[in-house]
């Protein structure tokens, strides 16, 4: 792509997450959500291959039709209490609206079915911006329409994790494997945004750095299916070997840094006296970690079969920057004991 | 010291050191001899009973019981457990006659056992066997006699499953060392007992301290000992399996010594029966019924060892019934006139087997009267002894034992089967004696028959004086402690000895019966029973275990494997999650359409929950 339209996009897409982050007007945030979506759909199908733009379509479709919910919303929220500020409470109509608005921006279950499907038709790096950074924005808002002891929002957030757990048992694409580990992360997420926003923000954050790693180590291994990343252990060795410490930590595994976010959160489930959602939240994530495992076990725990030529290549100095990958590994793998710092840093 | 008492213990010292040396000289790596076995072992053994007979003869005149403790071995706050040697009538009569009995298998094993390679080892396995009888025998507290009862039941082991290439007499070893192993739950129960209540193992300390207590508890322990290692009911299958060992093993264990470890134990113990009538019952029961079966199961038997074992344990029946009459003395001279005619009967056997050249089947025997004589007469002599012939060495013991019994109180039933066994008794040697030695020969013509070697002919000859004097000689010399009761009506007197007559004829009726017909079909029940040995093995030994393992097998696969694990376990739980998974993924059809009609659904449903 012509490198000035590229840094347009990207700096639209950025341009549209901050103005959402910085708005206390409902307006300005919709424009922020409405830029981003705007900027990341020439991004989407600039391959302009069919699958791409079914995918672009399926993406700007639901996208408009979250965004159109989110105006009416906060018009109507305008018309009942008479102001626009973000920062006063909703009126109860307009919450539950925004909420749904907001989950269909996010791609939470009930309303999730557009994720997998647009995200595998997207290449890897768009599909990294899809994953990490369009969350933000929704993530944003929600933090801040939330009610307390609101029964939709503990209704999202559980069938979430059990959608994001049964749908990535029976997958073998490894966009569509990300994809429902994301509706499940974010299920996490909104459980507990409604009693401490800081445990949000923190599984947030490090989901972030763990998905930008998979999705990294796939660009790298260029892969899309289980099958094709099976020969990664000829091509990229050192990264065969990290890459479970990151899928794992993706499950939410101790020590890995992936635990620090689910350990807070189901204690903090336990000390509101839910245990049963926590129970429930607590066995979803066994399900997502077993196709984690799947995907390490087919990469690292196993060599598989492969002709020669193909196990014995050579193995000459990469042009691409691997720096990224290298830090956000790191994060994502060995940040378990800043717990204590990382939680004070967050507190909002 | 008292000179008597010295010269006790300076005999069983030098006894055991005569025993001994042998033993400790194959420890070295020097190679033995070929002739160590005769010129060490049985030279040893002869040595030792020369050296034992001073002791006897000193006891005989003067009466004096000596009791000899040397170094203390274990001192704990409550117990003490002293190295201590009891010189009493019981040990200072049995272990002279137990000596005479091992020379003479001994000298008989140098030639039964020449043309094995490892006979060495075979020579030591007895003499450690019989050290360790000694150590039983003469041992005065229970710690050292429970050291001598294992040692005795390690070589059982060991020599029952001397030829360990045949399946059969390992299983026959393991069966010997099972068995024992439950009676010895008994003895240290009792042992258990008795060191937490009367706070010692010593017997003089027991007998005195437990006068007011009640003893059935350590009693019932000590005769379930005594069940498994004399081979009463219920413990009894091991004795006819070990005769897989050679003849000399089954001369000098099961028959003579080893056996008969249990009732020594309950004659030792006697004075703390005597006031217990449960235990008393128990035994003289017990008893009775081992008599009675086995000597039914040795009716129908056609390997001429296993009579002679179901005869060993018939006889351990009766020395049974005796203590439980209360008449330990009695069981004891039984012991005694028993090790002379029945290791003759074994040895007997031994030299039959081998000039049949390993045939050990009755049926295939006949008429070696006239081509053994020496080894018929003897086994004629054993027999008669064994049927209690009167003035036999059998007879003093058998019929004082069967006299005490009818003046007795005890219960009918005892006493009816005592009397059908000692008949049974006469019937099955008169069966061995026919078919062995009666009639034609059965066997095949080139049998390598020899009898004139001395090592047997020897053996024999003074075990034969044994078996014809030796009752008369303990009768003459030993003073009994209780009373018998000498008068009693004719038939009563007469019984044992009209009982056995009676028996000796319907056997000859029977024996004329081997060539006729006597019924069109016969009559097979009683038959089966007792070749079946009362069914006893094929329930114990086949049925339980089969029983046991089809349970296993049940609980591992169905309940663990197919309950647990598949149904309501792992399996369930991915047999449940498997069609969740796919249904959540085949909810993606692709359409959009069918994505916001949900999303508007999901929106009219919540805002009408929330409005409410």
């Amino acid at each position: 792509m012509n490198p000035f339209i590229l840094s347009i996009l990207l700096l639209s897409l950025g341009l549209g997450t901050t103005l959402t982050f910085a708005s206390s007007h409902w307006l300005l945030a919709w424009m922020g959500l409405e830029i981003s979506t705007l900027a990341i759909i020439p991004l989407m199908s600039q391959h302009h291959h069919p699958r791409a733009v079914e995918a672009t379509t399926k993406y700007f479709i639901t996208q408009a039709a979250a965004a159109a919910l989110i105006l009416f919303a906060s018009t109507t929220n305008a018309w009942i209490t008479g102001q626009w500020d973000i920062n006063f409470d909703l009126h109860f109509f307009p919450a539950s609206m925004l909420t749904m608005a907001l989950a269909l921006k996010m791609g939470l279950a009930p309303v999730h079915f557009w994720l997998p499907e647009v995200l595998q038709g997207l290449d890897l790096t768009t599909g990294l911006i899809l994953s990490t950074w369009q969350k933000l924005a929704p993530f944003i808002l929600m933090c801040q329409i939330m009610p307390v002891n609101s029964s939709l929002i503990t209704f999202l957030g559980v069938t979430s994790t059990l959608v994001g757990g049964w749908g990535g048992l029976n997958q073998t694409q490894l966009r569509k494997i990300l994809a429902y580990s994301s509706i499940a992360h974010l299920g996490w997420m909104i459980l507990v945004m409604q009693f401490n926003q800081q445990l949000a923000l923190l599984a947030l954050i490090i989901y972030i750095p763990m998905t930008f790693s998979t999705f990294m180590i796939f660009k790298t291994n260029s892969s899309t299916t289980v099958n094709t990343l099976a020969a990664s252990w000829a091509k990229t060795p050192a990264l065969t070997a990290i890459t479970p410490m990151i899928l794992l930590s993706l499950g939410g595994l101790p020590p890995l840094s992936g635990f620090m976010p689910k350990w807070m959160i189901l204690q903090e489930l336990t000390k509101q006296d839910i245990p049963l959602t926590a129970s429930i939240a607590a066995l979803s994530a066994l399900l997502s970690l077993y196709f984690y495992l799947r995907v390490s076990y087919a990469m690292t725990l196993t060599i598989s079969p492969n002709n020669l030529n193909a196990t014995t290549p050579w193995r000459l100095q990469t042009t691409a920057s691997t720096l990224p990958l290298a830090i956000s590994a790191t994060i994502s793998a060995m940040l378990l004991p800043l717990a204590p710092a990382t939680l004070a840093l967050l507190s909002l | 010291m008292h000179p008597t008492t010295l010269m006790y213990t300076s005999s069983l010292l030098l006894m055991f050191a005569v025993l001994l040396y042998p033993l400790l000289v194959t420890f070295t790596s020097l190679p033995l001899n070929n002739d160590w076995a005769s010129s060490h072992a049985k030279t040893a053994v002869k040595s030792a009973f020369l050296i034992s007979l001073a002791p006897l003869s000193l006891f005989l005149s003067t009466g004096m019981e000596a009791v000899t403790s040397s170094w203390t071995w274990m001192v704990t706050t409550t117990l003490d457990i002293t190295l201590s040697f009891k010189f009493d009538h019981y040990s200072i009569i049995f272990i002279p006659i137990a000596l005479y009995v091992t020379w003479s298998i001994l000298e008989f094993a140098t030639w039964y056992m020449h043309s094995d390679p490892l006979m060495n080892r075979f020579f030591k396995y007895l003499l450690t066997f019989l050290v360790a009888m000694l150590i039983l025998v003469s041992a005065n507290n229970l710690f050292q006699l429970f050291i001598g009862w294992e040692g005795v039941g390690i070589m059982s082991f060991l020599l029952i499953g001397w030829w360990h290439g045949r399946a059969d007499a390992n299983t026959a070893a393991l069966q010997a060392v099972l068995y024992n192993r439950v009676g010895d739950i008994g003895l240290i129960l009792g042992m258990a007992w008795l060191a937490t209540n009367v706070n010692s193992w010593d017997i003089q300390q027991m007998f005195i301290l437990s006068k007011d207590l009640d003893m059935t508890l350590p009693l019932l322990g000590l005769i379930l000992a005594a069940t498994g290692k004399s081979a009463q009911f219920g413990l009894h299958p091991w004795l006819p399996a070990a005769m897989e060992g050679p003849t000399p093993v089954s001369a000098l264990l099961h028959s003579s010594t080893m056996v008969v470890a249990g009732i020594f134990l309950l004659i030792r113990m006697s004075p703390l029966m005597e006031n217990n009538q449960t235990a008393l019952t128990l035994c003289l029961c017990l008893g009775a019924l081992t008599t009675m079966f086995t000597a039914t199961c040795a009716l129908t038997q056609n390997d001429i060892k296993k009579i002679v074992a179901f005869s060993t344990s018939s006889q351990l029946g009766l020395m049974m019934v005796t203590i439980g009459l209360n008449q330990p003395q009695l069981a004891f001279l039984h012991i005694c006139t028993h090790a002379f005619f029945k290791a003759m009967l074994f040895l007997c056997s031994g030299s039959v087997i081998h000039s049949l050249n390993d045939e050990q089947d009755i049926r295939k025997m006949g008429g070696l009267h006239h081509l053994a004589p020496f080894t018929s007469s003897c086994l004629t002599v054993g027999s008669l002894a064994l049927t209690g012939t009167p003035f036999l060495a059998g007879f003093f013991s058998k019929d004082a034992i069967i006299e005490a019994l009818n003046t007795s109180h005890v219960n009918a039933w005892a006493l009816t089967l005592t009397l059908i066994a000692t008949s049974f008794t006469a019937i099955y040697s008169l069966r061995v004696i026919f078919f062995v030695t009666m009639d034609t020969p059965r066997f095949l013509p080139l049998s390598p028959i020899n009898e004139n070697n001395p090592a047997v002919i020897n053996p024999l000859k003074r075990l034969a004086w044994g078996s014809i004097f030796g009752g008369l000689l303990v009768m003459l010399n030993i003073n009994l402690f209780k009373t018998p009761v000498l008068t009693m009506p004719a038939e009563l007197k007469l019984a044992a000895l009209a009982v056995s007559i009676l028996g000796l004829l319907t056997a000859l009726e029977l024996a004329t019966l081997t060539s006729k017909q006597f019924k069109v079909t016969p009559l097979r029940t009683p038959h089966h029973f007792s070749t079946s040995l009362g069914f006893v093995p094929a329930i114990i030994h086949r049925q339980i275990p089969q029983l046991s393992l089809l349970l296993g097998q049940k609980i591992a696969s169905q309940m663990v494997d197919q309950t647990w694990l598949e149904k309501t376990g792992p399996k369930a739980i991915a047999n449940a999650t498997t069609p969740l998974a796919s249904a959540t993924s085949n909810m993606q059809q692709g359409l959009i359409k069918t994505y916001l009609t949900l999303f508007l659904m999901t929106l009219v449903l919540v805002t009408l929950i929330s409005a409410t």
